[in-house]
């Protein structure tokens, strides 16, 4: 119940003006209520329908590297947040800002990145 | 799952630098990323002209990106996307000026000049929709309203900005089920992630509702309507015709329409039952009556009565109003191309 209730606010979530205009799925795979900021270097950039990738080299405090995974918005609302398809690109460092997988795997989405140049953009 | 939340802290701990001092934009404790993300303030990155002079009859071209926008316009060409490049040929001496706005009041601006030779600046003609008061709606070489556009997101319960006015013809605004329907109404698993996960057509009405843009383009007998979800599109007659007999079963339905006044009236049927209505199941008998009209330039109007007599009690309708969208003049292309199952993110055991 308390999980249906979740993916139902998650759902109207996606109509409401202040909060995710997430237009494909609900959000209740990831945990938003627990923000998280993950730092690491670019290694793929799929600019693609229904959401948009990064892949991205993090280093855990073991010093290993793992991948991860990180979801952002379809096209059309990265473009009208200002994103075109080479905004960020192999080799660069970001921050990615967002709710991780429930499943505890190293798989986000983000609601917002730090670029190399320091800028901050919605995602 | 205790040590992968502990490896994610270390994770988390490994990529900030002590002393780091949190942006604003930052989440609280326990808000929304999104909600955090709202408060990034706009800024343009670059807004030039080349060449900065020229001779008469000559072109420039105009170049601009921002980021983080809740509008962006230039003076004297009116609202614009967030980047773009246009290809002016100014008759004298004009400024150019980029103004953006974005959360929390945050604004920017920025001007660029092309010097025409032997010319004085001119005045520059504002943008219409900028000098106040509603623009009619343009009308077709046959007197029809013209709804040819790009219409942004609806706005209603539930969707953004101003509601419409309520209901017309005391239709409710939400169904009630028949008697014994109950198992029409959805009810979902919590990994389930909704309808539109599939990556299947949501069906009339409900790919109106649906975050993405809408463009329609009128021909004196058709009018097609196009989604750029999913690059859905409807190709409606419009000279009064009648359904064809028994069409299949389809996911966008069967449609026609015809005039009334300054109002287009779409009829629809031959859906299939896969899609859902508003949290409702329907069956093969869905009916549908959509209703256009554009009461000022910068405004679509639209309702949908929802008819199904094996599942609900009677007519019921949706209503939204779509902006118009002078800044675009074409939607994308939208492939489904990289979709995932999200059940693993779940985690469940």
């Amino acid at each position: 119940m308390k999980n249906t209730l979740v993916l139902c606010i998650a759902m109207l979530g996606l109509l409401s003006a202040a909060g995710p205009a997430l237009a494909h799925h609900s959000t209740a795979m990831y945990d938003m209520a627990s923000p998280v900021t993950v730092t690491g270097t670019v290694k793929r950039f799929e600019w693609t329908n229904p959401h948009a990738f990064i892949f991205i080299d993090v280093k855990d405090d073991k010093g290993n590297t793992v991948e991860w995974e990180i979801e952002l918005m379809s096209l059309n609302h990265l473009r009208s947040y200002g994103w075109v398809r080479d905004t960020v690109k192999a080799g660069d460092q970001i921050s990615c800002t967002g709710g991780r997988a429930k499943s505890g795997a190293a798989s986000m989405i983000s609601a917002m990145i730090k670029l190399p140049d320091g800028r901050e953009i919605k995602s | 799952m205790k040590t992968a939340h502990a490896a994610l802290f270390a994770i988390i701990a490994a990529s900030v630098s002590p002393g780091a001092q949190q942006a604003p934009s930052a989440p609280t404790p326990g808000e929304s990323p999104y909600r955090a993300a709202a408060r990034l303030p706009v800024r343009i990155t670059s807004f030039a002209v080349e060449p900065t002079s020229i001779q008469p009859g000559q072109s420039v071209t105009l170049s601009w990106a921002v980021e983080n926008p809740t509008s962006t316009s230039i003076d004297p060409l009116g609202r614009v996307a967030p980047r773009g490049r246009r290809t002016l040929t100014p008759g004298v001496t004009t400024t150019y000026t980029l103004a953006v706005t974005g959360a929390g009041n945050t604004a920017d601006k920025r001007t660029v000049t092309v010097v025409v030779a032997g010319t004085m600046p001119g005045a520059s003609p504002s943008d219409a929709s900028a000098a106040g008061g509603k623009r009619a709606a343009p009308r077709t070489a046959d007197g029809r309203p013209d709804f040819s556009g790009v219409y942004g997101y609806g706005a209603g319960p539930g969707g953004r900005g101003a509601p419409p006015p309520p209901t017309a013809g005391g239709l409710p605004a939400t169904p009630t089920l028949k008697p014994g329907a109950e198992k029409y109404k959805v009810v979902r698993a919590a990994d389930d992630t909704g309808q539109y996960s599939t990556c299947m057509p949501p069906g009339i009405p409900q790919t109106f509702f649906v975050p993405y843009y809408i463009q329609i383009v009128q021909a004196p007998k058709h009018i097609v309507v196009a989604h750029e979800y999913l690059n859905l599109f409807r190709i409606i007659p419009t000279d009064g015709r009648p359904h064809p007999a028994d069409p299949d079963p389809s996911w966008m339905g069967n449609p026609v329409a015809r005039w009334e006044g300054d109002t287009l009236v779409v009829d629809s049927i031959g859906f299939n039952d896969k899609t859902e209505i508003n949290g409702y199941r329907h069956t093969e008998a869905l009916h549908v009556v959509e209703r256009f009209s554009r009461p000022d330039f910068d405004t679509l109007q639209y309702e949908a009565t929802i008819e199904d007599p094996n599942v609900f009690a009677g007519p019921w309708v949706i209503r939204r109003t779509f902006p118009f969208l002078q800044e675009y003049d074409q939607i994308n292309e939208f492939v489904c191309e990289n979709n995932r199952d999200y059940k693993p993110l779940f985690g469940n055991k």
